[in-house]
């Protein structure tokens, strides 16, 4: 059997219970399941988290500025969603990233019957304008923590105070060297 | 290291000229370069290079200092060494994921690194023979990392640079624990004072290697800095390295090994002695002190780990919800 690292995972995390999801980076895992696990050892070493989800980069549509300026193709599947019925929509999770520095942030849940049809709802009724990338997936595709294992997942992170740069005091440490010759303890 | 560049290369750029042009231009505008937006072919394959270089190098990385987790001298040194090697864990994640924005596979990443086709950052090649190694590395080899990184958090491409952001935040503690470990060190007993005096002997010509060859010998520099992937040369980041670190060694009582150091009033700046390339060439290319055994142990864990991965495959089938 051909060894595999299999299917990549997008991590999404929330520092607040009440603050917007962020995507955080990539996991690969066999399952959600695992994904889940696997996201939780890479991203919550230091704090603050308080929740976390993953969804599978296979459900994600894709569409960044570049993308909609040659090819609105987002545009074309919204009449294409108008002029059909709405009895099969499902919710979609809608993503985008507005500027460079910032992260790639939730903007809204839109029932619709294919994410580029939720996607062209976004675009035309959200507040977000021509942000650099668009992301796109039904909500069912996607597995979250559960809230009642927040403690054990992320409290521990908030007690490793040894991993804050603020713990070793060189610039003092430095200066009662090079006045006394030695440090005061 | 950590991102240096050792590799030589031939740049052929075959490329439609107004698209090009569009593309130099965002980067002249100080524009970030996002995964999906048109790239050369060639910025695309220098950045796989580089990001799975250095995620190669955040990986092998863990080895030197892994072997002391268990002989850590108490439990706050155990500590932070865990969460330092877990750290170095973390990175390479971020750093894979880098790299797989720009369409490489984990599989081709991985395959390369097993196989010895991929290059990772030097420093490790060189073994951690006395405890006072760990305070060592921190200081030197993460302090010279993060000079890097830093200039690499400035990188043209968004992923990468956004990586390193996080990256070099993490990596200030690295540096800090280590500096932290040196001076308390070079203020102990006679013993102390002997185990970190050679420590610093051992690590410091390796460490100042890891800024790659002069910018004269460096082929790739030329297209990574006019793409804006890096923004300072080698040369200028090893200075700025030596300049910050010799008056605080200095002032630890710590000798550096190197009896044409000096001071140079009119540039400001520390001079050096010559850097063996010779011997940075040699360890390139797979004939330095620990190369055999880092590849080794790569190896193993892969190898030993085939039976997780095969049953947590089996797992996922047996619950796939298609079943």
């Amino acid at each position: 059997m051909a060894d595999t690292q299999w299917p990549r995972f997008m991590v999404f995390e929330r520092d607040q219970p009440d603050h917007p999801w962020k995507h955080n980076g990539s996991v690969h895992a066999p399952d959600l399941e695992m994904a889940l696990l696997n996201a939780r050892d890479v991203f919550s070493r230091r704090p603050e988290q308080a929740g976390m989800f993953v969804v599978p980069m296979a459900a994600i549509l894709t569409q960044t500025r570049e993308q909609l300026a040659e090819n609105p193709l987002v545009v074309k599947k919204l009449q294409e969603g108008q002029a059909s019925s709405a009895s099969s929509s499902l919710p979609y999770m809608i993503f985008a990233k507005t500027f460079e520095q910032g992260p790639c942030e939730y903007v809204a849940e839109i029932s619709a019957e294919s994410p580029e049809a939720a996607l062209a709802v976004a675009i035309a009724t959200t507040a977000v304008k021509n942000p650099l990338w668009w992301w796109a997936f039904a909500a069912s595709t996607v597995l979250a923590s559960d809230a009642a294992d927040a403690e054990s997942m992320f409290a521990p992170a908030r007690k490793k105070s040894y991993k804050s740069s603020n713990e070793y005091p060189v610039v003092t440490m430095m200066r009662q060297i090079r006045a006394k010759g030695k440090l005061e303890d | 290291m950590y991102g240096a560049d050792v590799e030589q290369v031939a740049i052929e750029l075959n490329e439609d000229p107004q698209k090009l042009a569009d593309f130099e231009a965002r980067i002249a505008r100080g524009e970030k370069i996002e995964p999906g937006d048109w790239m050369p072919a060639e910025y695309r394959r220098q950045l796989i290079r580089m990001i799975s270089q250095h995620a190669h190098s955040e990986v092998v990385g863990m080895l030197p200092e892994g072997a002391w987790i268990t002989r850590a001298p108490n439990l706050r040194r155990k500590l932070i060494l865990l969460a330092k090697v877990q750290d170095e864990a973390g990175h390479g994640q971020y750093l894979y994921h880098a790299a797989e924005t720009l369409g490489a596979t984990r599989e081709e990443m991985l395959d390369a690194l097993l196989t010895g086709k991929a290059k990772y950052s030097s420093i490790f090649n060189y073994p951690t023979l006395n405890w006072t190694d760990i305070g060592t590395i921190g200081w030197l080899v993460d302090g010279a990392a993060i000079l890097n990184q830093t200039m690499l958090a400035r990188c043209s491409y968004g992923p990468y640079s956004r990586a390193m952001v996080r990256i070099c935040m993490e990596e200030n503690f690295h540096k800090k624990q280590g500096q932290e470990m040196v001076i308390r060190y070079s203020q102990g007993s006679a013993r102390q004072r002997q185990m970190i005096q050679d420590a610093i002997t051992r690590w410091w010509w390796p460490t100042l290697m890891m800024f790659g060859p002069h910018d004269a010998d460096s082929p790739n520099s030329g297209v990574l800095i006019r793409w804006g992937i890096k923004t300072r040369t080698n040369d200028e980041l090893r200075q700025d390295f030596i300049n910050q670190l010799v008056p605080d060694l200095q002032a630890c009582g710590i000798q550096l090994p190197d009896p044409d150091l000096r001071y140079d009033e009119q540039s400001g700046n520390w001079q050096i002695g010559e850097i063996d390339w010779d011997e940075f060439w040699r360890v390139i290319k797979g004939d330095g002190p620990m190369n055999a055994e880092r590849m080794a142990a790569r190896r193993k864990a892969h190898d030993d780990g085939l039976w997780v991965r095969e049953a947590l495959s089996a797992y996922a089938e047996k619950h796939s919800p298609l079943n």
